[in-house]
């Protein structure tokens, strides 16, 4: 056998040995609890992870350290606390919540405090990444929304607190979009090569489910996942669609006349506006019916934390409707607090007249759909589909 | 080693409780499923056009980068005499500058009311303005080549500059022109050059995803390392974006085997 051939056959050998299914692999379904605004669920307990006790005193020295969105907490807020407390405050980033999972679950990183968003608080109790909350220390929680002090994907808010709140509206700009207002703005050729939607397949498709009057946002159907595929790219040619999620930048500075956006992004974007443009130039459309999404952003603990009594202590502070306010200014991603209305934020000119649609009430959240976890299985259409879209088809 | 990591995630299994990628080690193991999910998309589904888009891009920009990388290799290797340095220098003086600052440099040069669209309007070469980023292909071939085109200019600038100036001077001797000594000797002795200059040039071009987020965003001009960036840095299905790395890296490998043969080729004509 000459030397080509043995390689050949050594080759094909490998291969046909490969495929095998490993011992002890478990390949079943999500063991995690789907929970829905219908359907609470309470996540499980372990009992390797207690909560602290009651009474302890904050940890002092060395470092705080947090896990969060880049831009999504007040430096000052950090900084005033980690003075008060005798602690360095050190942020880590991450871009997605796969991300902040990956850098949770590294063998040896600890983190004291986390921000995640609802959907994966399940899998993160689930897989034991979370330190139960002893609510002793959490006399600020009574200050957040009715909804959300024990809500709905966290029954009896066992490992999470509520942080901001958010809409996915179209924000746009006053001074060129005068008429038409709703979901219909994105397919307005009008503003053709001027128009975005928020580059992530779970908002983008239930945009285009909701803008068809569909409700069904968390289906695990993939003829329904398909068909707002379908209905996402007649974007494609009839708009030359754009993705992106720096709304708050390209609204302000007029590259986007429309963009499908989070509520947040409008307000942040009058920090964004170019040197002697007026805020009146931004909008920001929400559905007056409940063909509208919203979300929350949470803080929880990690079950790696050093500081786990200051931690609980930070997120008492972050949920202080002075602090949050404060906390707000920065990101302006609103916190879920009942002092948060929209008339107080014009009155005290956090937002402009026109962008109070921006602020999310209690109501609004109420009447809302919300994007849900769904199985990996569907997760995987979800994302297919966005995929498919993203290619041009 | 990077690229066995690679395989181990494209082959490897998903975790049920965190629906994220494991990587599978042992290749007794490996589950060929999303790859071939991968294969078949790109051979008759979705993929495939991205695919051609992404060929006809780097193509059209690898040929810009000759059209305009040759003459000004040629120049400064022949004609810049003491220049020479000068000129290098200001090809190599975008490097300087960070990548992404350049880039988004010409975003604000880009704008409908940028200064381009300006230049444009006042010289009467358009009649309204060109709307360079709103996903537009030309603006994503234009970027490429201003992105890539010192890879290009200087390896070929090496090559043209060890040219012997005797061949030429025998060439003329001989009889041949200017044109027919650049024919007839230059080009064939700057071959293996322009091959160097290409791969180098071109195998970024198939990896890039930034260049194209930034002057499009837009999915009528979706590249095949944007598909990558997609399952890879968002989302839970990374083993298919593992799988397209090691697709993409497949089709590279048949053109860098084509390049090393023809290099060998060039050089055994030179020699």
């Amino acid at each position: 056998m000459d030397r080509r051939r043995f390689l050949l056959v050594s080759a094909l050998a490998a291969t046909a040995a490969c495929g095998g299914e490993r011992p002890g692999r478990s390949t079943g379904s999500s063991a995690v609890p789907l929970t829905r605004t219908d359907s609470p669920g309470a996540l499980p307990l372990h009992d390797d992870i207690p909560p602290i006790a009651d009474g302890l005193s904050p940890e002092s020295g060395g470092v705080l350290k947090i896990l969060n969105y880049p831009e999504y907490v007040s430096p000052d807020v950090l900084k005033a606390f980690g003075k008060k407390h005798g602690v360095e405050v050190e942020v880590t980033t991450f871009n997605t919540m796969e991300d902040a999972i990956s850098k949770l679950r590294t063998p040896g990183a600890s983190f004291d405090v986390w921000f995640p968003t609802p959907d994966v608080i399940g899998k993160a109790a689930v897989g034991k990444l979370l330190l139960p909350l002893n609510k002793t220390y959490l006399g600020n929680l009574a200050n957040a929304w009715p909804q959300l002090q024990s809500p709905f994907y966290d029954e009896g808010s066992r490992y999470s607190v509520p942080y901001c709140a958010y809409t996915s509206g179209v924000g746009y700009r006053a001074d060129e979009v005068t008429a038409g207002f709703g979901y219909g703005l994105l397919w307005d050729p009008a503003y053709k090569g001027k128009a975005y939607l928020i580059d992530d397949h779970r908002e983008g498709l239930a945009l285009a489910m909701l803008k068809n009057g569909s409700r069904e946002i968390n289906t695990e159907d993939p003829v329904k996942i398909k068909q707002a595929g379908t209905w996402l790219s007649e974007l494609v040619p009839l708009m030359n669609i754009k993705t992106g999620i720096a709304a708050y930048q390209l609204v302000a500075e007029g590259q986007a006349t429309v963009h499908h956006c989070w509520s947040g992004d409008m307000i942040n974007a009058q920090s964004y506006l170019p040197k002697g443009v007026d805020a009146d130039v931004l909008g920001y459309w929400y559905p007056s019916d409940d063909l509208g999404v919203v979300g929350t952003d949470s803080l929880a603990v990690p079950a790696s934390a050093t500081k786990p009594v200051l931690a609980h202590m930070l997120l008492n502070h972050l949920l202080d409707p002075v602090v949050a306010q404060e906390n707000f200014s920065f990101t302006g991603y609103q916190p879920a607090l009942s002092a948060i209305t929209p008339e107080k934020m014009v009155t005290d000119e956090f937002v402009t007249e026109g962008l109070k649609s921006a602020i999310v009430t209690p109501d609004v959240y109420a009447r809302s759909q919300q994007i849900f976890q769904i199985s990996p299985a569907a997760e995987a259409v979800w994302l297919d589909t966005w995929s498919q879209f993203k290619a041009g088809q | 080693m990077p690229f066995y990591a690679v395989a181990a995630v494209a082959f490897g299994y998903t975790d049920p409780v965190f629906n994220a990628p494991v990587p599978e080690w042992d290749p007794r193991y490996w589950d060929f499923t999303a790859f071939t999910e991968i294969l078949t998309r790109s051979i008759t589904g979705d993929l495939r056009p991205v695919f051609l888009r992404t060929l006809l891009y780097v193509a059209l920009a690898l040929g810009l980068c000759v059209v305009i990388g040759y003459p000004v290799a040629y120049y400064v290797a022949r004609h810049a005499g003491r220049h020479r340095a000068l000129l290098l220098g200001l090809i190599l003086a975008p490097w300087w500058v960070n990548y992404l600052t350049r880039m988004l440099a010409w975003l604000n040069l880009l704008q409908d009311d940028g200064y381009v669209n300006d230049l444009l309007l006042l010289t009467r070469i358009v009649d309204e303005p060109v709307r360079w980023l709103s996903g537009n292909p030309v603006t994503v071939v234009l970027a490429l080549v201003y992105g890539y085109i010192p890879f290009f200019i200087v390896p070929l600038f090496s090559t043209l500059d060890r040219i012997d100036p005797l061949l030429l001077e025998a060439a003329r001797d001989l009889g041949c022109s200017s044109r027919g000594a650049f024919w007839h000797v230059t080009l064939p002795l700057s071959r293996p050059g322009l091959l160097t200059a290409s791969a180098i040039t071109a195998l970024p071009m198939f990896g890039d995803y930034y260049t194209n987020t930034l002057v499009s965003g837009s999915p009528t001009t979706t590249m095949i390392a944007n598909q990558i960036e997609f399952y890879l840095l968002g989302g839970t299905r990374k083993e298919l974006g593992a799988s397209l790395v090691l697709l993409l890296s497949a089709l590279l490998m048949v053109l860098m085997v084509y390049y090393l043969i023809s290099s060998r080729r060039a050089e055994e004509e030179v020699s």
